[in-house]
């Protein structure tokens, strides 16, 4: 392990993600009208509601929302915990400097013009900043979009309205892009989050050090990362490995290519690509590999929302066209089972069901969107019953309630009974100890049905609430418990 | 054979400046780490065929064996299923005439009999340094390439892991009639494999085609090793 991370202590970090005192060097005064990155991040730090004192910093002074503009970082009476720097490359040396002088835990470099330019005097600030940074303060990016931590305030750029809701997911990212997508992506999928870090060209904090804090940091229960490069094979490998033991990571590999770069005579050689290595190094830890963003999300929503376990037979209650089928391959696919249900209960479901057209086997097709959620809620509960059933998934076909709509002359989203339902699952899961995990189906996305969106969007919200998780799929949902199940399952047998 | 031998071998030929092993040394530096190799001698004259095939026991394969050439089956230098004196000095001439050319001499080896065929390598990976590779062997590694890797160290339960990883990982349980491969075995060259990676930094590549299991047992057919 690196020497300095282990000279970093928690309490450096706590510095780093929720500082009280905050310099931002790079912000503009009004008058001077600039819109740079610096004044960027003051005002969204301002309507994230940052609950630190900022203070703002540009050689010409001035005032900005309010706020004395200080003219050195040095000025800033007493000390600073984190400072945001957005000047000129060439002027981030120095100024970085001075933070560290003054006993500044760290920075987010937000500027760009280093290595990624490929010059030779991008490359010498940034060895510059490295050489910094050895000397003790904790540095991310630069090239970056910086930190977003819920519970501080601090955000992302170009993040003014990221929830300020806290919870168990982290996520690591190099490109800057994918951590504001993720960021605002969790927001409406019901993934909170603890820490997100965009640490661009890395050049000190990067997916290494970044794990290891994260692994034994107590906000953190889910990790996430998109890694495209990584600094040391070895040490990355014992850290994730040394993290994957203690809670999940979840990993998207950009820019893996097929074979390997070198010129190869064996077979092995040949074979063993980026790809493939990848995908080994990834299971042999017992991290999660993911294909893309959204399966990355799903896959967090997933953790965040189950037990830990391993959910092998599901129930599946739900409705439409070859609902049986597809349920059926997906499990499979993912090495889960929709078992029949014991034929007492199949009895007891089908006195429950309307008739005709319905079917009380598993997956347990209602025939009819419209029973309602008293009904639904006893057919989950009876079916817990079922000593098989590890956890049930319910297709909701909220959608059709537009028909009723129209014949009631009412909005959908006032006919349409998500909150009951939500109440009634939410009863279930409480009573029966079985996880339920909502499918929120809709066919009807176009301009004609903006109504129906915003209805779901409403719906999802009252499910999440309620310690639902929702996906829109249902191949996306038995994916994802998928790998909650492939995690804890090894987990569990590397523990015996 | 020992760990010193196999050093050895490798040493010599580093400064002879070879990039590779002829498939001989390859199996001596493989043997030298438990690892189970065919019954093999290497034959320059016409004059010792006969006897080495009768000491060995027909049915044989003879080979071209030169550290030059990587890949012996394009060029004609594998004569399978060799059966008799008569036989055996036919292919050794014809493996002659095609060595034209190449260092070599002629490898004469037992013929393991074994309708299962896996494949295991080395390699080096530019980030997580030496890995080991397991898989289906034969013509289905290319064809197929349902392997898996695992960086090395390997324990025995990641070794475990990695054969069980391979969508065709069935091959190795009782099937058809064959009995379950040993994987204490398996497992065991897999991380011998893997130690040859860590202990010999100038050891580039490993192609270890066809493992052949007979019975139970898996058997080193062929080897590659590359130098650097």
């Amino acid at each position: 392990m690196d020497k300095k991370a282990n000279q970093t202590t928690r309490e450096d970090f706590e510095r780093i993600f929720h500082p009280q005192r905050l310099a931002i060097v790079g912000v503009s005064a009004e008058e001077d009208g600039a819109r740079g990155f610096g004044t960027g991040m003051l005002n969204a730090l301002n309507a994230m509601g940052f609950e630190g004192d900022i203070f703002p910093v540009n050689p010409k002074g001035g005032i900005f929302a309010g706020l004395t503009i200080y003219k050195r970082v040095e000025d800033i009476p007493e000390k600073i915990d984190f400072a945001i720097i957005a000047v000129a490359a060439k002027a981030v040396p120095e100024v970085l400097e001075s933070c560290r002088k003054k006993g500044t835990a760290g920075a987010e470099i937000l500027s760009a013009g280093f290595s990624e330019l490929g010059t030779a005097e991008g490359k010498d600030l940034e060895n510059k900043i490295r050489g910094i940074a050895a000397k003790g303060i904790r540095v991310v990016g630069p090239n970056c979009f910086g930190i977003y931590c819920p519970r501080s305030g601090l955000t992302l750029l170009p993040g003014p309205d990221l929830s300020r809701q806290s919870g168990p997911v982290a996520f690591l990212s190099q490109s800057g892009g994918m951590a504001i997508d993720f960021a605002h992506k969790g927001k409406w999928m019901g993934i909170a989050f603890s820490k997100v870090v965009s640490f661009g060209n890395g050049v000190d904090l990067r997916e290494t050090e970044l794990l290891r804090y994260l692994a034994d940091d107590q906000e953190t229960r889910v990790i996430g990362m998109y890694v495209e490069g990584i600094k040391d094979g070895d040490a990355f490998f014992q850290e994730i490995k040394y993290t994957s033991d203690k809670k999940p990571v979840i990993v998207c590999k950009g820019g893996l290519s097929l074979a390997g770069q070198r010129m190869v005579i064996s077979h092995t050689a040949s074979m063993g690509g980026s790809r493939i290595i990848w995908q080994s190094i990834l299971r042999q830890v017992n991290a999660i590999q993911v294909q893309n963003l959204e399966e990355l999300a799903e896959a967090a929503l997933a953790f965040c929302f189950l037990p830990q376990g391993v959910f092998k037979q599901i129930s599946v209650v739900g409705g439409g066209g070859a609902l049986g089928v597809t349920a059926c391959d997906a499990a499979e696919t993912f090495n889960m089972e929709i078992p029949t249900l014991c034929a007492s209960i199949q009895t007891r479901v089908g006195h429950l069901l309307p008739k005709p057209g319905s079917s009380g086997t598993n997956p347990i097709d209602v025939a009819n969107p419209f029973v309602e959620p008293k009904v639904l809620k006893k057919i989950l509960r009876v079916t817990a019953e079922d000593k098989q059933i590890d956890l049930q998934i319910i297709i909701s076909l909220l959608y059709h309630y537009k028909t009723m709509a129209r014949l009631l002359g009412k909005p959908v989203s006032q006919v349409a009974p998500y909150r009951e339902l939500a109440e009634g699952l939410r009863d279930v899961v409480k009573e029966t100890g079985k996880p339920i995990v909502v499918i929120l189906a809709n066919p009807k996305r176009g301009v004609d049905d903006l109504d129906i969106v915003e209805m779901l969007a409403l719906a999802r919200r009252e499910f999440l609430d309620r310690g639902l998780p929702v996906f829109d799929e249902l191949h996306e949902a038995i994916r994802a418990i998928g790998h909650v199940n492939a995690y804890y399952a090894r987990r569990n047998t590397k523990n015996e | 054979m020992n760990k010193g031998s196999a050093f050895q071998i490798i040493e010599i030929a580093l400064k002879e400046g070879r990039s590779a092993l002829s498939e001989y040394e390859a199996k001596q530096v493989l043997a030298a780490y438990g690892l189970p190799v065919t019954r093999e001698c290497l034959v320059e004259n016409r004059g010792d065929v006969e006897k080495t095939a009768r000491k060995i026991g027909y049915p044989l394969v003879l080979k071209g064996c030169s550290f030059e050439i990587a890949h012996k089956t394009e060029k004609g230098l594998i004569h399978a299923d060799i059966r008799s004196d008569t036989e055996a000095l036919e292919a050794f001439d014809e493996i002659k005439k095609g060595l034209n050319g190449y260092n070599g001499a002629v490898l004469v080896q037992e013929m393991v009999k074994g309708r299962r065929e896996l494949a295991m390598g080395m390699t080096r990976d530019d980030q997580f340094g030496p890995c080991v590779m397991f898989g289906l062997g034969g013509i289905f590694t290319e064809v197929l390439k349902d392997i898996s890797f695992r960086k090395v160290p390997l324990n025995k339960r990641e070794a475990l892991n990695m054969i069980r990883e391979i969508k065709g990982n069935r091959i190795i349980d009782v099937i058809r009639g064959m009995e379950a491969v040993d994987t204490e075995i398996l497992a065991n060259m897999l991380i011998q494999l893997g130690r040859i990676g860590l202990e010999f930094e100038c050891v580039r590549e490993i192609d270890l085609n066809p493992v052949i299991i007979s019975g139970k047992n898996p058997i080193v057919a062929d080897a590659l090793m590359i130098l650097q």
